[in-house]
Formats: C-alpha cells, sequence, structure tokens
C-alpha cells in the first residue's frame, strides 16, 4: 500500500513538474525574444504584403529626401550645445518644410495603409488590452498638437509611449520617422524636426 | 591676555552662530502642493551614509524626472552636493523627463545646468535616458553624455549600463539590446529606462506592454537590475523572476500619495517627498541608501547578485575595465 502511494505521488509530481516546465510563464533560453521574431510582413497576404511595402517606399523616399537637406548642413556633433541643437533643428525644420510646401494628408497614410493600420490594431488590441491602451494614450497631455501637414509637433507636448508590442506588428520605419498617437489619431513625425510628415485619423477604435 | 582675546572670539562666534542657526531654523519652511509642512535643505538632517565605501567599488547616484527647474529639485540637489562629500559619486544615471514643458536653451539652463551647476562643475557626469516629455535631440547634448544615440552602452567597472528609450521600444533597439548582451561579460549588467516594467503607481502602474517584450531579454541574459522613473516617487520592487525593479522619479516631481496601499509589488515605497538614490556596487553587491529633500535615509540595503561568474559563449565586449575607467559608448544602432 505504502509503496502504491509512493509511486501514485511519484507520478503526480512528475506530471506536475512537465505541466510547470511545458506551461511556465518564465521562458527558457530556447524561446524567442521579440528582436528575433521574423518580419511580420512575411505573413502578410499578398494584397496587403504590397500596400506595406508601398507605404515604406514613401517613407524611404522622404527620408531620402530629408537626408539630401541635412547633408547640406553644417553636422550636429555628438556634443553639441543647447544653441547649436536649437539652430540645428530650426534650419532643419524650415528647410524640410519648404521642399514640401503644399504636402497634404494622406500622401503617405493613403487609404489603403490606414485601413491596414487600423486592422492591424484592432486585431491586437481586444478587450482589457485595448481599454488600458487607450487609457494610456488618452491620457497624454498632447491638446494642441496641431494636426496639420508640415506644421510641428509641439516640444512642450508629451510624446505618448508607442506600445512596443503594436510598434512589432505595424510596418518598420527609417529611424529617423515615428508613429505618435494623438487622441485616436495617428501621426508620421520626423524625430530631428519635429515636423507632422502625415497623419491619419481614427486609427484606435 | 592673549588667551583672553582668544575665549572672548570664540565666545563671540559661538553665540553668532547660534543666533544664525536659530535665524535658520526658524525661516518658515516652504509647503508641498498638499498643504504639508516639510523641511528645506537647509534645515536637513545630518549626512549620514550607511554605503561601505569599499575599494575599487562603482559609486553612481539615480534620479529621475527632474526637468522642473523648480525651488525643490534644487533643494534636492543641494542634498545630493552634500552627500557627494561622504560618497564621492562618479556619475549620475537620469531617468528621463529631463525636460518638462519646453527645450530650448534657456530651458537646459534653468532645468539642468543651473541646478547641477556644482556637480557639472566637479567633473561628474550625468548619463540620460528619454522620457515621454523629452525629444530625441536631447541625444546630442553634451552634457547627457548620450554620443548622439537614444539607447546606448557604457560600462564601469565590472559593471555594464544600459540606456534604453522605453517610449519607442521598436524592433531596431531590441536587437541591438540582444547583441549587445549576447557579448557582455561584465558581472553586473544594469538597465535604466523611463517607464517602470514593474510599478505600484496609482497613475500610470507598470508598463506592462514595455514588460512583455524586455523582460524575456533581461531573463535570457541575466540582467541584474533595472532602475526606471515616470512615477513620481520612490519605490524598490520585491524582485520579479529574480531581477531586481527600482522606482527613482522623484527628482523634480512629485505625485505625493501615489504608490498604491498594500501592493503585492512593493518592498518598500516613499511618495511624501522628492528623493534619490546613491548607489555602490562592490564585488557581489549592490548597495543602496535613498536620500529624501530633508536628508533622510528613506531606505537603505545590500542586495546580492544573482547569475555566477559565467562569461557568455561569444564574450567578446570589452567591458571589463577597472573601476571607475570609463568605456565608450556600443557600436551605432
Amino acid at each position: 500500500m505504502k509503496h502504491k502511494m509512493n509511486r501514485t505521488t511519484g507520478f503526480v509530481m512528475g506530471a506536475l513538474v512537465v505541466f510547470g516546465l511545458t506551461f511556465s510563464p518564465v521562458p527558457t533560453i530556447a524561446q524567442q525574444t521579440a528582436g528575433q521574431q521574423p518580419d511580420p510582413l512575411e505573413s502578410l497576404p499578398v494584397k496587403d504584403r504590397e500596400i506595406v511595402v508601398a507605404f515604406q517606399e514613401r517613407v524611404k523616399d522622404y527620408t531620402k529626401m530629408r537626408e539630401a537637406i541635412e547633408l547640406k548642413m553644417p553636422k550636429l556633433a555628438k556634443e553639441s550645445t543647447p544653441e547649436q541643437i536649437q539652430a540645428h533643428k530650426t534650419e532643419l525644420e524650415k528647410r524640410v518644410r519648404e521642399a514640401r510646401a503644399g504636402a497634404k494628408r494622406g500622401e503617405l497614410f493613403t487609404p489603403g495603409i490606414a485601413a491596414f493600420i487600423r486592422k492591424t490594431i484592432k486585431s491586437e488590441y481586444k478587450g482589457r488590452e485595448l481599454v488600458e491602451l487607450r487609457e494610456a494614450v488618452l491620457e497624454a497631455d498632447t491638446k494642441g498638437v496641431p494636426l496639420r501637414v508640415n506644421y510641428t509637433y509641439p516640444e512642450s507636448k508629451e510624446l505618448v509611449e508607442m506600445p512596443p508590442t503594436l510598434l512589432l506588428k505595424l510596418p518598420q520605419l527609417p529611424k529617423q520617422v515615428r508613429y505618435r498617437f494623438v487622441g485616436r489619431n495617428m501621426l508620421l513625425v520626423d524625430r530631428e524636426n519635429g515636423l507632422i510628415v502625415d497623419y491619419m485619423l481614427n486609427a484606435l477604435p | 591676555m592673549k588667551r583672553t582675546a582668544t575665549s572672548i572670539l570664540i565666545l563671540a562666534a559661538l553665540v553668532f552662530g547660534g543666533l544664525v542657526g536659530n535665524a535658520l531654523a526658524q525661516k518658515p519652511a516652504p509647503t508641498q502642493a498638499t498643504g504639508e509642512r516639510v523641511a528645506t535643505a537647509a534645515t536637513a538632517a545630518p549626512v549620514n551614509l550607511t554605503l561601505p565605501l569599499k575599494t575599487d567599488s562603482v559609486r553612481f547616484l539615480a534620479i529621475g524626472d527632474t526637468g522642473t527647474g523648480t525651488e525643490q529639485q534644487k533643494e534636492l540637489a543641494d542634498v545630493m552636493l552634500r552627500y557627494r562629500q561622504a560618497f564621492p559619486y562618479e556619475f549620475v544615471l537620469m531617468m528621463g523627463d529631463n525636460m518638462y514643458g519646453g527645450e530650448k536653451p534657456a530651458d537646459f539652463k534653468l532645468k539642468f545646468e543651473n541646478v547641477y551647476k556644482q556637480l557639472l562643475d566637479d567633473k561628474v557626469k550625468f548619463y540620460a535616458t528619454l522620457g515621454n516629455h523629452d525629444e530625441s535631440n536631447q541625444r546630442f547634448y553634451k552634457d547627457f553624455n548620450m554620443n548622439g544615440e537614444e539607447f546606448y552602452r557604457f560600462a564601469k567597472g565590472n559593471t555594464a549600463f544600459y540606456s534604453l528609450n522605453s517610449n519607442y521600444m521598436d524592433k531596431r533597439q531590441l536587437k541591438w539590446l540582444e547583441e549587445e548582451l549576447a557579448k557582455d561579460a561584465s558581472d553586473w549588467k544594469i538597465i535604466f529606462m523611463h517607464h517602470p516594467p514593474y510599478s505600484s503607481g496609482g497613475k500610470h502602474g507598470s508598463s506592462s506592454a514595455l514588460r512583455e517584450v524586455v523582460e524575456p531579454i533581461f531573463l535570457k541574459y541575466g540582467v541584474n537590475a533595472v532602475f526606471a522613473g515616470h512615477e513620481h516617487f520612490y519605490e524598490r520592487v520585491k524582485p520579479q523572476k529574480g531581477i531586481y525593479y527600482f522606482i527613482s522619479g522623484a527628482g523634480g516631481k512629485l505625485r505625493p500619495g501615489d504608490v498604491k496601499k498594500g501592493s503585492p509589488l512593493t518592498e518598500k515605497a516613499f511618495d511624501t517627498d522628492m528623493s534619490f538614490m546613491l548607489v555602490e556596487v562592490a564585488g557581489d553587491e549592490l548597495h543602496f541608501q535613498v536620500i529624501s529633500r530633508t536628508g533622510q535615509t528613506v531606505d537603505s540595503g545590500v542586495l546580492t547578485r544573482q547569475q555566477p561568474k559565467a562569461k557568455p559563449l561569444n564574450a567578446s565586449h570589452p567591458s571589463a575595465a577597472p573601476a571607475g575607467q570609463e568605456q565608450g559608448n556600443a557600436a551605432k544602432p
């Protein structure tokens, strides 16, 4: 009897260990981390992939144009003074704005990519997660940020933290350009000169 | 005759000193937003160091959410300065929100340079990270030592420090972090960033989406401790999956009473005045002491390094510099 009990206990313990190892929330060494995950582009249907690639090309065109402008300016040193930083930002902002005079909403965020982004957010965030995302985005002090292409994101305004889990699902951007939420809307903002490159309405459901 | 004159001088000095001391003590102390009466740096408690000051240890100060330029921020800076006499920390980690409200040259003066002038004059280096109130261009500012990068690494002695931009944790940054950690043979790997993966804050709380992507990396590569800000209080979180988490976000702003009472995360918290942390890494121990604006020690202790000394498989990071010696930032992301 005692022997039987020991065997039963042993079996139960073994099963618990296997269960624990299988469903443990602590990642093991073999697990893939977020930085190692394949580009989500690869798993998209062909039509969506074409929309995303075309969007990334348009963003790339913007960064090429902007880099060409920056190359003609004195380079900002890694150990600059606030005056030098301010002067560089102001000059880059002025030159890019002039180069994009007449730019309109929707030139980068076309209806196709805007629909794709809305769909991605909607499928990634449901229930409690969506509520938390809304809370985080809407609590930020972004009142007064103009929804205007070629206007500047005011430096006095908060930059809403972009949820990393969402960034991993959205089309990757060159490092000079950022996604930013302002209310439920999504902006594309140049990180160096603060210019609003484009924006789309109601990205957040 | 000479002896009498000396006695008179000493007596006069004592009387005068007492009067001045009384006058200072009677000076009305400013009040906080809560209306609670608080002491100032002038009436602060004397320096009472609990850190061991071991030979060749790595000594630094951690402070966050500083960029206001208020009198309270300056008072806290005075206490930081006083503690440097007893604990000569070599550098300061800034947890972000380095500039609230504007980033013109005058703002850099008002909210940073003037406040920490003496420390800057004494060649104390500030290493910044970006918060949700900070523009990316701060990475070019000479006194933030970011070397033009939004995320970067530097090493001191046996300790590697990683500054992350938690406001925009994209795939590029995650990949860089993994690559750097994978080759890092430092004994201690310390992360500092703005948003806290764990927090008992009532207003913000834990940044769970951030945690979802960074925690597996921290665990995989043996990160030892994480320092964050964003919450305007101090919190020492109970170790999470073996990693130590601190929040030091009351360097320029305070959110009184914001720590949730009875939070299962809290080991120790302080949310009734502004504060900073002093840290000493000595061998396998990390000693810390948290000081308030009035000079009170509100938390202190020692933590032991979790990981055994094992070098990563492809250890090639030049991270074994002698204590106090700085190493350059990692390769460009």
